[in-house]
């Protein structure tokens, strides 16, 4: 689907099909000078028309089609040859869309120092469109943390940590499970108090990675949330208890059970009850 | 009534602006690139707020439901800098390619020395290479000459006075612009350059064929409500719908789409809209809550 200009230009103009197939073999032959002239047009010749609706491997990754467009895949077409150098320099003189589209691409790319460079910008832009191309709905944090120089566990948890700053929900973030510690159950929890003193509230899945890694006060707010009124909410603690899935903390699923109003968490809490 | 904001600089404009210019109907801004009220001394400030014009801004004002466009250019008062032009010259062709660059601006005279006059007909035949329309400022001092002697040196190189837009104009260069084919530009400010009871009086006499209006606000005592105050006295004075809609909405449009990159039915919805619900089918939320997506942003 990806590497497939046919299929990225089902609804496109013949001239602007024929347009992308001497720009990528343009990009090939003459590199960053030529991509920079071509990307800016894509959104406009190529369209933004979404490119699937489920998970796929692309090489090493894992994306999430539904949040490619026509254009991101055009992009990643004119990038497929080019080296860490012409990705920055792209990054640093490209616009909203171009960088959008970029970092969608980049997050395909194999591991570099580029990948690191990116991570890091997004991490600093308020930029929201942005932080998502790379970082949402695909597996880049996941298989970069700790596999590449410069990028350790801290640094995947601050980019996680942005994500619920943001009110993005973790599974976003394919793979995010294993990103699971103490400390980013810390942050996260932090955040969330701030939060709700503000009268405010963090994604409910935010719970069920603290329980991966869980730190003083996740067992409580898991069991708080198993009273929440919203469903969404009790739906969230009843998976985070299974997560932590502690004997001592059974007797409060038990009691839940027979006032549980939707079939479907009542079937889960039976399931952890083992009633 | 739908505005086309033709010349405002949002960049030294606060959100409070934003939200009140889409209350009053503002449905997009272009914003020329211009100084900064004090010398830059190095091309890397105007990178980034070129970038700023491309990225961040464009990003701030939809937020706002405005759609944001820019124009590119060495203006005028920096082009007489030699710590700066020539590098902004060899940075300028790479932005000119960008998709919500609508032009070449603000371009021009302001002091009306040789230097101006070299660095605005190079940017024109870069205008010329990139098959863009120019945004021209004139001067505000000796005012006359200068419109004069921005239209010679175009007449000079051939460009097509379709595809040129004088701005800041009044009574007097209106007289000059009238018979050219150019679009006269009026930027409507509370104190100086053109007021809005003066530019009532303006399209009783002459109309608004090629005319565009513009608060081109900035960090100075400006407005940028400038436009839709005009509407309203201009509606006060019996002028009709069509033609108001006509002054504000179809020829500042009609005029940057001759950069190939506008077009007016992308404009007939707001943005932000399309970033809460859908665009062009494909769910950027993905399930997740609209009234969460606002409070999230931060």
């Amino acid at each position: 689907m990806l590497d497939s200009i046919p299929e990225l230009c089902l609804d496109v103009a013949p001239a602007d099909r024929a347009w992308l197939e001497e720009g990528a073999a343009r990009a090939a032959r003459e590199g960053s000078v030529a991509i920079a002239s071509l990307l800016p047009a894509l959104p406009r010749r190529i369209g933004r028309r979404a490119l699937g609706s489920d998970v796929a491997a692309v090489g090493s990754a894992r994306v999430d089609l539904r949040a490619w467009r026509a254009c991101d895949g055009a992009a990643r077409l004119l990038l497929r040859d080019a080296d860490d150098a012409a990705i920055l320099d792209l990054f640093k003189h490209g616009d909203m869309e171009e960088r959008t589209m970029l970092l969608r691409a980049a997050s395909t790319r194999p591991l570099s120092p580029a990948t690191v460079s990116l991570l890091g910008e997004v991490q600093r832009s308020n930029v929201q469109p942005h932080y998502e191309a790379l970082v949402c709905d695909n597996d880049l944090l996941a298989r970069a943390s700790g596999a590449v120089a410069g990028f350790g566990q801290a640094e995947a948890s601050r980019l996680v940590l942005k994500a619920a700053f943001l009110g993005l929900p973790m599974h976003r973030m394919l793979g995010v499970e294993r990103l699971a510690n103490p400390e980013l159950s810390r942050m996260l929890q932090d955040l969330a108090t701030e939060r709700e003193a503000a009268g405010r509230q963090v994604w409910p899945d935010t719970l069920a990675m603290m329980a991966r890694a869980p730190v003083p006060g996740t067992a409580a707010r898991a069991l708080g949330d198993l009273e929440h009124g919203a469903d969404d909410r009790r739906a969230a603690a009843i998976a985070a208890l299974a997560l932590l899935n502690r004997e001592d903390l059974m007797p409060f699923l038990r009691e839940r059970l027979p006032r549980e109003p939707k079939p479907q968490l009542r079937a889960a809490l039976k399931q952890q009850t083992g009633v | 009534m739908r505005i086309f904001e033709p010349h405002v600089h949002m960049f030294s404009r606060v959100t409070d602006d934003y939200e009140r210019m889409a209350e009053a109907g503002v449905r997009a801004v272009l914003e020329p690139a211009f100084w900064l009220g004090q010398a830059r001394t190095t091309v890397g400030t105007f990178v980034d707020y070129f970038d700023t014009l491309l990225g961040w801004e464009r990003h701030r004002s939809e937020q706002f439901g405005v759609w944001h466009f820019c124009t590119m250019g060495l203006n005028p008062r920096e082009a007489n800098d030699p710590r700066v032009n020539d590098a902004v010259m060899e940075v300028l062709p790479r932005y000119l390619e960008k998709d919500s660059v609508l032009g070449v601006g603000e371009i021009g005279l302001d002091d009306q020395t040789k230097t101006e006059e070299k660095y605005y007909a190079a940017q024109v035949e870069l205008a010329r290479k990139h098959d863009l329309p120019i945004l021209v400022h004139t001067p505000h001092r000796d005012k006359k000459r200068g419109f004069e002697r921005c239209i010679d040196i175009l007449k000079d190189l051939a460009f097509p006075m379709a595809r040129v837009l004088l701005d800041h104009g009044n009574e007097e260069t209106i007289k000059i612009t009238r018979d050219l084919g150019c679009v006269s530009g009026f930027s409507i400010y509370p104190h100086t350059k053109m007021d809005c009871e003066r530019m009532v009086k303006i399209v009783l006499e002459h109309g608004v064929e090629n005319m565009v209006i513009n608060s081109a606000a900035d960090w100075g005592v400006s407005d940028p409500l400038r436009v839709p105050k005009t509407v309203a006295l201009l509606r006060r004075a019996n002028v009709a719908e069509t033609t108001i809609e006509k002054l504000v909405w179809h020829n500042p449009i009609d005029f940057f789409a001759q950069s190939g990159r506008l077009k007016k039915s992308d404009l007939e919805h707001a943005p932000g809209k399309s970033v809460l619900e859908t665009f062009e089918g494909n769910s950027v939320l993905r399930g997740q809550d609209p009234a969460r997506f606002e409070t999230a942003r931060e």
